[in-house]
């Protein structure tokens, strides 16, 4: 299989604090590939350095066999990332954001207007998309920012918290877009505190804490590995 | 190329939002509103005065004293009263700004040779500008007495002199030179008129600096307020696109935001302005002189202005990205506001070459002072100084530029500010 995402030997520091201490893995295309952890394990600086926002101190990234350090605006270009506390212009109504984003990806006009149309049917905000982002509520504008990552079906999407803050429905219109879109040819590599969230979405999943890949697997081979009922149990397991 | 008009468009758009224009529109009518109350005072106080007379002496002299003041521009109101007091209360009742009180004898003691008091009352009604310009006629009014008095005398007793020749029998004549070239004119009205023509260009650099980097300061802020810029820092655009667009898309909304304060300022300005008076030959002198921008100098002192303010937008775009939110973001405007007003200051109270060394130092380290340095300069034909401050200014932005290319091409875009705070933090520690 290919790969579309390799990650090794990561390591990152904010001066003498050791934020990623050597992780390494690899996803391969069409997966959905989940880091897992609590506050602070290191997931959300694994995500800003794959999507070209950090540099790394130490160890080696490939997107798509593009290297990290040499040529970042071609990984641009094959990626698109959701932070976990992202936000859009206020100003701006929500169709003007989705043809300004996909502007960066489109190659010409007729691009662009397919971009928006499926940023539009992804969003499903009916009349609202022509309203001021302003006016919008948190679980709009999250579902705006996801039609944004996923309209122009790139390589691999980062996707940090995808449902962070959203309410039960929303969420799960959210997962089933993922995964709608993973079946069109579209990698995921995201992150969550939300276990069953994971196992809902994840083919394999990376148990980090502190800096360090614990463990990883199928959110199965792990259930097994560690004798658990669910991913939350897995995680307790393998930290103590 | 399409991606960075899309970026620009959005950014120039960001900038433009309903405050800016309120607050453009309310600020371009109040300069308005201001100019045009300015404008009435100053034709009322440029108007003819009314001054009452108490003419106890009825003389000769008096009734040319009287008509005197007429040709003077004041509007005589003779009183018929022989009361002092209820002279006061007619001139009070008239509106009259002053009055004066001829006492008897007068003419004949003048005559013989021994001066006498003509009183003057004057009346505060206010304090605009038209009423407290009432004080200074007091001045211009013995003025007038006293030379109609002299000229009186001298024509009597000395017939066939010119009174004018016999006051001042020595008189001068002044010639400015500006290098090579020679006029005849007063120096202090060729500088008061070059002052006047060149006070806008302090004041519009100025608002230009400081609204253009209000507006990149500000534009880097929102995207942080707004958790924009970690998205926008991942899209396939060249980084120095981003910084670029940010500058370009503030120095357009900052020049036009200063066009229209500019604007409604010199109505204001015309208020004060308008009336006064200039010597016609003025514009000769200055003419000989060649003390007027030509189209060269014009476009030299253009291009020092221009790099005066994309210094001041790389520098504002450095200090955004210190910013966490919009509120910080106006402090830290404060280091360009303040480099800004020590050349500001300098140029309206001081000239640059009669400075210590220390000081003409600290200008010229400081990039927004070479255009201040220029108008003068071009107008005096100095073009050396101007060009290397050109060079200097250029100079600066690259290395700012750099500066700020560098800063977005890194992490230190998202944790300079991160860093800063670890920083001082260790420092309170220790």
């Amino acid at each position: 299989m290919d790969a579309v995402l390799k990650v090794e030997g990561l390591k990152k520091n904010y001066g003498n604090l050791q934020a990623l201490k050597g992780i390494s893995f690899q996803i391969q295309k069409g997966e959905i590939f989940a880091l897992i952890g609590p506050n602070g394990a290191g997931k959300s600086t694994a995500l800003r350095i794959i999507a070209t926002l950090l540099s790394p101190t130490e160890g080696k990234v490939e997107v798509l066999g593009h290297d990290l350090r040499k040529e970042p605006e071609k990984i641009r270009e094959k990626i698109s990332y959701l932070p976990e506390e992202a936000g859009a212009y206020r100003n701006q109504r929500g169709v003007e954001y989705l043809r300004f984003m996909a502007n960066f990806y489109a190659t010409e006009p007729e691009e662009t207007k397919e971009f928006v149309k499926r940023g539009a049917q992804i969003a499903d905000l009916g009349e609202r998309l022509y309203d001021k982002i302003g006016t919008y509520s948190k679980g709009m504008v999250r579902k705006l920012l996801l039609a944004r990552a996923l309209m122009g079906q790139p390589h691999l999407a980062i996707l940090d918290e995808p449902t962070s803050g959203l309410d039960v429905i929303n969420s799960l219109e959210i997962r089933q877009t993922i995964r709608e879109y993973v079946k069109q040819g579209t990698t995921v590599l995201l992150s969550s505190h939300n276990m069953l969230e994971i196992e809902f979405l994840s083919d394999r999943v990376a148990l980090i804490d502190n800096g360090v890949i614990l463990d990883s697997g199928t959110p199965k081979e792990l259930k097994e590995k560690y004798g658990a009922n669910n991913l939350e149990e897995v995680f307790r397991r393998a930290v103590i | 190329m399409r991606k960075f008009w899309n970026l620009l468009k959005k950014e120039t758009k960001e900038l433009i939002n309903a405050q800016l224009i309120i607050s453009l529109i309310f600020t371009f009518f109040l300069f308005y509103l201001m100019g045009t109350l300015a404008q009435g005072e100053m034709a009322k106080a440029a108007a003819p005065q009314e001054i009452a007379v108490l003419d106890l002496d009825s003389s000769e002299l008096s009734r040319g004293i009287m008509n005197g003041l007429s040709s003077a521009n004041f509007k005589v109101i003779a009183l018929t009263t022989e009361d002092r007091q209820s002279a006061i209360e007619q001139a009070r009742e008239s509106g009259a700004s002053l009055l004066l009180v001829i006492p008897r004898g007068f003419g004949k003691s003048v005559l013989e040779l021994n001066s006498m008091s003509i009183d003057t009352y004057y009346f505060i009604r206010g304090f605009s500008m038209s009423a407290t310009s009432a004080s200074g006629m007091v001045k211009a009014v013995i003025a007038t007495v006293n030379n109609y008095i002299s000229d009186t005398y001298i024509k009597e007793r000395l017939p066939g002199v010119n009174p004018e020749e016999l006051k001042n029998p020595v008189k001068n004549k002044d010639y400015v030179i500006v290098k090579d070239r020679i006029a005849e004119g007063s120096p202090a009205e060729v500088s008061s008129f070059i002052l006047s023509q060149s006070t806008f260009l302090p004041i519009i650099l100025m608002l230009i600096i400081v609204y253009s980097s209000q507006m990149v300061i500000s534009a880097v802020a929102m995207e942080k307020e707004n958790k924009t810029l970690e998205t926008l820092l991942t899209v396939p655009i060249n980084r120095n696109y981003i910084v670029v667009a940010k500058m370009l898309s503030s120095g357009i909304v900052g020049l036009v935001t200063a066009g229209i304060y500019m604007v409604g300022f010199r109505f204001y300005m015309s208020g004060f302005m308008g009336n006064v008076p200039t010597s016609g030959q003025i514009d000769t002198v200055v003419q000989k002189l060649g003390l007027a921008f030509t189209p060269q100098g014009y476009l030299v002192l253009g291009v020092s202005l221009f790099l005066a303010i994309l210094c001041g937008l790389a520098m504002a775009i450095i200090l955004g990205v210190l910013a966490k939110d919009l509120k910080s973001a106006q402090g830290l405007l404060m280091p360009i506001i303040f480099l800004a007003l020590i050349p500001y200051f300098i140029s309206l109270f001081s000239d640059f070459n009669s400075l210590s060394w220390p000081v003409k130092v600290l200008l010229w380290i400081i990039p927004f002072s070479h255009p201040f340095l220029a108008s003068q300069n071009i107008l005096l034909g100095n073009y050396l100084p101007v060009f290397y401050g050109i060079i200097y200014m250029f100079v600066i932005f690259a290395i700012l530029v750099f500066l700020a290319a560098r800063i977005f091409s890194s992490d230190q875009v998202l944790t300079m500010k991160l860093q800063l705070s670890r920083r001082s933090l260790k420092g309170i520690k220790q």
